[in-house]
């Protein structure tokens, strides 16, 4: 299970929370608990450079694009690995959609579009479509090129 | 869609502006009755639903009015024909998950938009249909749903999929129906579809091994496209070869599929792979040697997730087969400075764990570079890895020591702190060379400790271990130190410390006294009436205590009841002219309610905790029973068994028994639960036919007055036998009781109550119980001094066996013994195979065991050489006797 899809900017303020399966007490604890790792990790890294924790049975992969941190947390099968596929899938459709590793300002101009997005990546804690191209065209409502 | 809301340009202020910028809730949902309009104005509402979603994606909740209105709102957006607003109303929708009683405002036009000729609109609508859709609604859609399964657009047939992993939870049944379709998509050119089709497949058919069995089977001859289906494949080979168990016999199965995979050119399924080899049960250096090659491999890769990846994994293994991941020991020191610290974490506790004593100093001082930029969480995690490694190395402690007071001087937190203090304490308790200089680490800690929970714990544990010491005076100092400077609970337990060391060592005693008349005069009632009571028992007229020893028994003693029994009394007591007297609290030992007992099941470490390890179990059970007037007279207990269940788990009452032996009883303790929160159970007693024991006879009982719901209790039987004879017999057990109904509001119980019976299982009182498990440290020594003088030997067919091992562990069994240096694992495919046992005999006689085992390849008959030797001739026949009848 994908416990957790969240986008910071560089202040630490949430752009986007999307949670699946973790109980509403406990986000805002998951809230500050990612945002923290962020600030303590994430100054002077590479755009889409991954950084990994594991918080007892549950990983977290994050990164930086732009101005904006992504954090990924899962469980399960949702282990390292997988969570990497999902963030890079993330990051690409991101790009995509922005043209470029996006500014604070441009996440927030594309924010519609991005939460399109990450509604075909994630739903409800699984992986759906992994091919940004194939995002890009879902999200207008395109079959899949291929088909 | 979202567009900007303020012009782009490239002034600076301007690009700091955000969209959102003073978004307010309610303005919003003012915004969203653009949705009602006649003239729809498509780009509006999506910017309307931009914003919506912003509040949502921020944590702001609607309450059930705002969601009501603006979900009928939406609905409304369904006459407009443009493409991009449809896609956001379906998200909208998903997002605002309307109620039960709303949904149906909406099912129609997803129903047709599932039936769609646009395939996309036929997508989403399954994707939103399973989000917000019950029981009853799905059956009407399972046709199309089915269809989608199969449909031709991938995109479709993994809505449908995906929808059915989710709806698998709430509507098993439905979805079970899907079979042959799923089966249809496994077999799909789309690489999604067929990773979303295995995912859902394997969970319909997860509860039955041969279905699982069979989709392994053919999964993995055919062909995977996707990388992650191909790790969800890995992962259910592995749950097929775990539950296969036939690990030891000849090669095993998919071993060849999973070596493959280690070849695969998706990294993902490389480590995958990887990890699941090492994780076999009984995995041989043989298996294991490919999989740490390529994990070795990643240990270097520019990306830190596989780094991440390939190090946890070694750090798993290394916990259980240590000696192949030493290979990989220069790679893991250089990731010691990996800029990523969990990726640094891991790699020191592996080397922790892999590394040799001669490595040990050069590892601790690449450590100490590491340990000043690290968060506490990972500090905890290296001390407990060097806590493990001194164990193992009690010659390093110095080293580690140092190591260990060095990090208790600098900065962390509490949890950091009690680490390292537990660590050392561990360290003084198992190595006594570490305990004078471990001693004095906790005195110089406390002097500066901000703590007070730790402060108090260790002067409790040196008031246990200074006065052992060879100078017990230089701990003085820093205990009466702790009187002046600290707050009142440790100031009153630095008063208690000091009365040990007054009462243990004599030579300190007029000292001590010294320092504890000055406590007389000390602002905190506690601490003043502590030092009264110590000054009168240690240095009294007699008038409290009689001897030195009822001294020290005050002292260091245990208060002979239970903590739990105490506390409540306690609490009953109320102050009057009468004194609280202590032998009113009663000893029976009350255990815990369920909840709390595993909450105590972790290990225990550290302070506080009591020393591990099967001699607190006994000298529990031993003082349990000896408070029982009926078996005080039994003599010296010589083994308790561990608990033999009697019931089923989750029957309504649980119940298991521990058999006492001794020279000539055998007292069985019967720990019953209620599991049942509308009864009380009262007169609880196990009624016992022995009438197939013959050399037992009843001689005493003692029932249980009350079983409440939740709380276990006891009730115990003993049995007489002919002293010293390992007597054996079974035993059929009846729970006799009388019960009452429970008002589950108020929680008090009927008055009268009904006589009722509960079958439990049979008990059997084997040899086995007679045998103490006692290990010897090198088997060889005690075999030789023991000498041949009653050295029995015989040799034993045992029938036809599955493997070695089944033979192996079933003497084991039968004897109860110790085996000794790891002789109790058979290597894979081995013919023949030699065991060490080591035990103690009832009557206290050292007996030890030469087992050779022979199996016959193709008869599979397998053959035991048994040579007993012991300290008593008839001891030695009676090994040869279990066996022969066993």
């Amino acid at each position: 299970m994908i416990l957790a899809v969240l986008f910071a900017n560089s202040e630490g303020n949430i752009l986007v929370e999307r949670f699946n399966g973790v109980p509403a007490e406990e986000r805002l604890h998951w809230r500050s608990f990612l945002v923290k790792l962020g600030a303590d990790n994430l100054r002077g890294v590479k755009n889409e450079e991954l950084l990994v924790a594991c918080h007892k049975s549950v990983y977290i992969v994050y990164t930086v694009l732009g101005d904006v941190s992504i954090y990924v947390v899962g469980k399960d099968e949702y282990d390292e690995l997988a969570l990497s596929e999902v963030i890079f899938v993330i990051t690409s459709a991101v790009k995509d959609v922005c043209g470029k590793p996006p500014t604070e300002r441009l996440f927030l101009d594309k924010y519609g579009r991005i939460c399109l997005c990450l509604d075909e990546i994630v739903w409800k804690g699984l992986l759906e479509n992994t091919e940004k191209d194939r995002i890009k065209r879902l999200i207008r409502l395109k079959p899949p090129t291929e088909f | 869609m979202a567009q900007p809301l303020a012009k782009k340009d490239d002034d600076r202020d301007d690009e700091e502006y955000s969209p959102f910028l003073g978004i307010e809730k309610g303005a919003v949902l003012q915004e969203a009755r653009v949705f009602n309009d006649p003239q729809l104005d498509a780009r509006r509402c999506s910017q309307v639903i931009t914003k919506l979603l912003y509040l949502l994606n921020q944590g702001e909740s609607f309450t059930k009015v705002e969601a009501t209105e603006v979900f009928f709102s939406v609905t409304k957006l369904f006459q407009s024909r443009d493409i991009g607003l449809r896609r956001m109303v379906y998200l909208i929708i998903k997002e605002l998950s309307p109620s039960a009683d709303e949904v149906i405002i909406v099912t129609s036009s997803l129903m047709k938009d599932m039936n769609s000729k646009t395939d996309m609109y036929r997508a989403n609508a399954i994707r939103v249909l399973c989000r917000i859709t019950d029981g009853t609604l799905l059956t009407q859609i399972e046709r199309y749903l089915k269809q989608a399964i199969v449909d031709k657009n991938p995109v479709v047939a993994s809505a449908a999929l995906v929808s059915g992993i989710h709806l698998l939870q709430t509507n098993p049944e439905i979805v079970k129906r899907w079979s042959n379709e799923v089966q249809d998509a496994v077999q799909s050119r789309a690489a999604l579809v067929q990773f979303h089709a295995v995912a859902l497949l394997h969970q319909i058919r997860q509860n039955d091994r041969l279905a699982v069995s069979k989709l392994v089977t053919s999964l993995t001859r055919g062909n995977v496209r996707s990388p992650l289906a191909q790790c969800l494949l890995i992962r259910y080979t592995s749950q097929v070869i775990r539950e296969s168990g036939n690990a030891q016999a000849g090669d095993r199965p998919f071993y060849d599929y999973l070596e493959a995979c280690l070849r695969h050119k998706a990294e993902m399924v490389i480590l995958e792979a990887a990890r699941a080899i090492t994780e076999l049960h009984g995995v041989t250096p043989r298996e294991l040697t490919p999989a740490i090659t390529v994990l070795q491999l990643f240990l270097s890769s520019s990306k830190p997730v596989l780094r991440f990846a390939a190090v946890r994994t070694l750090n798993k293994v290394a916990m259980t087969h240590p000696v192949p991941v030493t290979n990989c020991n220069i790679d893991m020191e250089s990731l010691i400075s990996d800029q990523n610290r969990s990726i640094a974490t891991l790699a020191i506790t592996t080397l922790l764990k892999t590394g040799n004593e001669s490595s040990v100093d050069r590892l601790m001082k690449q450590i100490t570079n590491f340990m000043s930029d690290i968060a506490d969480e990972f500090k905890i995690v290296v001390v407990e890895a060097i806590r493990s490694l001194c164990l193992k190395f009690p010659l390093k402690f110095r080293a580690l020591m140092n190591f260990l007071s060095n990090i208790l001087r600098e900065e962390g937190g509490f949890e950091y702190k009690k680490a390292i203090v537990d660590s050392i304490v561990i360290l003084i308790r198992d190595i006594p060379d570490a305990k004078e200089s471990g001693l004095l680490h906790l005195c110089e800690f406390i002097e500066d400790c901000e703590f007070t929970y730790l402060s108090t714990q260790i002067l409790h544990f040196l008031g246990i271990e200074g006065p052992k010491t060879s100078d017990p005076s230089k701990y003085i100092r820093y205990i009466y130190n702790r009187v002046h400077l600290e707050n009142a609970t440790v100031r009153a337990s630095a008063v208690s410390t000091l009365a040990k060391f007054g009462a243990m060592v004599d030579s300190l005693k007029p000292r001590v006294f010294i320092l504890l008349r000055r406590c007389l005069f000390d602002s905190d009632d506690e601490v003043r009436d502590r030092a009264t009571l110590y000054l009168n028992t240690l240095g009294g007229d007699g008038s409290v205590v009689e001897t030195d020893n009822d001294v020290k028994d005050f002292l260091f003693g245990s208060l002979d009841v239970p903590l739990v029994n105490l506390e409540t009394s306690l609490k009953n007591y109320e102050a009057s002219e009468e004194p609280f007297d202590i032998n009113s609290v009663p000893k029976e030992v009350k255990s815990q309610p369920l909840a709390e007992k595993k909450a105590q099941s972790k290990k225990p470490t550290g302070l506080g905790a009591p020393p591990t390890g099967p001699a607190s179990t006994v000298a529990a059970y031993e003082a349990l029973l000896s408070s029982i007037p009926e078996f005080s007279n039994f003599r010296k207990l010589f083994k308790s068994s561990a608990p033999v269940e009697l019931t089923e788990p989750e029957t309504e009452y649980a119940v298991n028994v521990v058999k006492h032996i001794f020279d000539s009883h055998v007292v069985f303790q019967y720990n019953c639960t209620n599991t049942i929160p509308e009864q009380l159970l009262e007169d609880v007693i196990v009624v016992v036919d022995a009438s197939e024991a013959e050399e037992f006879s009843e001689v005493a009982s003692r029932s249980l007055r009350s079983l409440p719901y939740d709380t276990p209790g006891q009730t115990f039987l003993a049995f007489e036998k002919p002293e010293g004879v390992p007597a054996v017999g079974k035993f059929t057990n009846l729970l006799r009781f009388i019960v009452k109904e429970v008002d589950p509001t108020t929680g008090e119980a009927e008055e009268d109550g009904v006589e009722d019976e509960y079958q439990l299982e049979d008990l059997e009182v084997v040899a086995a119980d007679y045998i103490l498990k006692v290990p010897v440290f090198n088997f060889k020594n005690a075999w030789d001094s023991m000498g041949a003088d009653f050295e029995r030997v015989d040799e034993y067919g045992l029938g036809p066996r599955e493997n070695l091992t089944e033979a192996v562990n079933a003497v084991i069994n039968l004897l109860g013994m110790q085996p000794c240096e790891g002789t109790e694992v058979v290597a894979s495919n081995s013919r023949s195979h030699t065991c060490v046992l080591s035990g103690v005999y009832i009557g206290n006689v050292k007996v030890l065991v030469r087992l050779l085992f022979g199996i016959d390849s193709s008869s599979k008959e397998v053959a035991m050489k048994l040579t007993v030797r012991s300290e008593d001739g008839a001891v030695s026949d009676a090994i040869h006797e279990i066996v022969a009848s066993g």
